[in-house]
């Protein structure tokens, strides 16, 4: 019932200044929130494939960014592929557990708890029989992600299960993971 | 056309409180009801309800309650009947069965057209409260047919529902009191749960009501809090006025399925959220950190041997693989309740006083048009404006801010 507000000096490499000056700034003007990522992605060969981030939309207008990001995806060699990158799956999961870091490092500097260390472990289970089409009534995705974080800070424990918390309720992939979106995809 | 100085239009707690205080600064005024007096206790609750707040902390303006039971929770007729007779006590001038049709800006102040004809007034105060409809989401519309909705505010005891299994929507006061007496009828009951508050009924045997008075919490103010928008948005905690627990553990003992957040209703199947875990994790360290606040502040006291030892409610059980849908045409679902909030309904002002979401605007309580206020919205004034207990100190201070307007005196802080 109780906001917590920066009461220590700490330094997690987190803004938090700018980021409620964003959010100041898109409770005046809703437009500004409305963003638009984007990615390109290029077969390569097989079941390989090279992912560029270049550019988004926000802030009312085409955003660049200060260089292009690749993201390599490929499937390991079981899979009698050549295991140039992540699976797209894992691609996913690593998403996953970037996104609550981040989460974590924000509430964190926000609450002023001091970060020493935080490290994630991700593991989704999947069966193969939905993606190789052996049994219909098995999904392809996930059946169970979880994710399990060790956390190293200036806090009780009771403090860091709250950074995790609200890391999860203010995060753009759990939410991606865990509700239901429409996905539209056509042929040019 | 009639005209008062002060018209109030409602006469629930809010409406009448306002009246004792323009009564007592001898401010000519008079109050509309659209039926009888506490309109909306008589006719948009369920016959089971009882107050969430326990006696004692239900008293009115002038009017604690002396009953025998402090300490219990009256039912919404007591309550009724004793907003009848505190209309007789405080010579409330009433005009009941007058719905209010549309209100506008005059150069005198405001036209108010009801169904009895038009009234003007220089102020006008709207005290129709925070709970004047519920609110169902827009992918309602994507129900099926053949399945039986309905809302807190229409829902009145289990019997109102086909046979047949309900999916309750929202685990807040209502959702987990209606969800348990539906259970109990003999239908199945699935609760799609998304954020929400937890809080004991008692804690180290006493009332809850009593921790959050005496840590200060309910008299915490509008202009004293970070995030105002968030903290009205604040859903009601899981609690009934009984001494029975209906937290999520509570309810799945008695049989209720709880599911996540109901996200999407897509082929007929509504399509529940993954999140429920993290749902029930926040609302137990939140709970959890009132209480540490509650034995910190017992021990500063000194009452830490006058109460019972601290004892804290077990963690929430969210089940390990919480259903994801459900479908909506197979049978195993014939109804579903809306408990998904109540909203203030000011569909018949007409005046530019709202913001981009529909909102009214107001400064704890003074609204965006001089001689404009409003009563027992969500944290209007501080944390219990929308309580019982709550209108005594709003109505007392907006009052003497209405009664400075029409002096024509400026500058008074809200």
């Amino acid at each position: 019932m109780t906001n917590q507000t920066e009461t220590r000096t700490v330094s997690n490499g987190v803004d938090v200044a700018a980021l409620l000056e964003a959010k100041q700034a898109i409770e005046a003007t809703p437009e500004a929130g409305q963003f638009t990522w984007r990615a390109r992605c290029k077969w390569v060969d097989g079941v390989q494939s090279r992912s560029t981030v270049d550019g988004f939309f926000g802030l009312g207008e085409e955003q660049a960014r200060k260089s292009p990001h690749t993201i390599d995806a490929d499937h390991p060699e079981q899979f009698a592929a050549t295991d140039a990158g992540p699976t797209p799956v894992e691609i996913v999961l690593s998403g996953l557990a970037s996104c609550l870091s981040a989460g974590v490092a924000s509430v964190a500097q926000h609450r002023g708890i001091q970060l020493r260390s935080v490290e994630a472990k991700v593991e989704g289970d999947m069966d193969l029989a939905g993606i190789l089409g052996v049994d219909g009534g098995v999904r392809n995705g996930f059946s169970a992600i979880r994710i399990s974080f060790e956390i190293d800070a200036d806090a009780t424990p009771d403090e860091i299960a709250a950074l995790v918390a609200q890391s999860q309720k203010r995060s753009a992939v759990f939410d991606i993971i865990t509700n239901p979106t429409n996905v539209h995809v056509t042929v040019a | 056309m009639r005209a008062v100085t002060t018209l109030i239009i409602g006469a629930g707690q809010s409406g009448l409180a306002m009246s004792r205080a323009l009564a007592h600064r001898g401010v000519d005024h008079l109050i509309l009801e659209r039926g009888a007096v506490a309109n909306a206790w008589r006719t948009d609750r369920w016959d089971s309800l009882r107050l969430l707040t326990p006696n004692w902390a239900n008293g009115l303006p002038g009017a604690p309650y002396r009953g025998p039971d402090p300490d219990g929770y009256m039912r919404v007729s007591e309550l009724v009947e004793r907003l009848d007779a505190y209309v007789s006590e405080i010579g409330a001038p009433v005009q009941c069965e007058t719905e209010v049709l549309r209100v506008t800006q005059t150069d005198a102040g405001f036209r108010v057209d009801t169904s009895r004809g038009s009234v003007g007034c220089r102020a006008l105060v709207l005290a129709t409260g925070a709970c004047a409809r519920s609110h169902v989401p827009a992918l309602a519309a994507a129900v099926p047919s053949g399945v039986f909705q309905t809302t807190p505010s229409a829902y009145k005891r289990p019997d109102d529902l086909p046979p047949g299994g309900v999916l309750v929507v929202g685990a807040s006061a209502s959702g987990v009191q209606l969800a348990r007496e539906i259970m109990a009828s003999g239908r199945p009951v699935t609760l799609a749960v998304g954020w929400h508050i937890r809080l004991p009924r008692t804690y180290r045997g006493r009332d809850v009501e009593w921790w959050l008075d005496s840590l200060g919490l309910m008299d915490e103010r509008f202009d004293q809090v970070d995030d105002l928008a968030r903290v009205r948005r604040t859903p009601s905690p899981q609690l009934i006025g009984a001494p029975e627990p209906v937290n999520l553990n509570a309810l799945q003992d008695n049989g209720v399925e709880i599911v996540g957040r109901l996200m999407d209703i897509r082929d007929g199947a509504a399509l529940f959220s993954g999140g429920l875990a993290n749902a029930c994790t926040s609302a137990d360290l939140k709970m959890n950190r009132l209480l540490d606040a509650a034995d910190e502040w017992a021990t500063e006291h000194g009452l830490d041997d006058a109460l019972l030892p601290p004892e804290r409610p077990k963690l929430t059980r969210a089940p390990r693989a919480p259903a994801l849908s459900r479908s909506l045409t197979d049978g195993g679902i014939r109804s579903i309740v809306w408990a998904t909030g109540y909203r203030p309904d000011f569909s018949w002002l007409d005046l530019p006083v709202f913001d981009a979401r529909g909102r009214l605007r107001h400064h704890g309580g003074v609204v965006a048009a001089p001689g404009l206020y409003a009563m027992g919205l969500t944290f209007m004034r501080r944390r219990r404006s929308h309580q019982i207990s709550g209108v005594g100190d709003d109505a007392h201070e907006l009052s003497a801010h209405l009664n400075a307007f029409l002096d024509g005196r400026v500058g008074i802080a809200a």
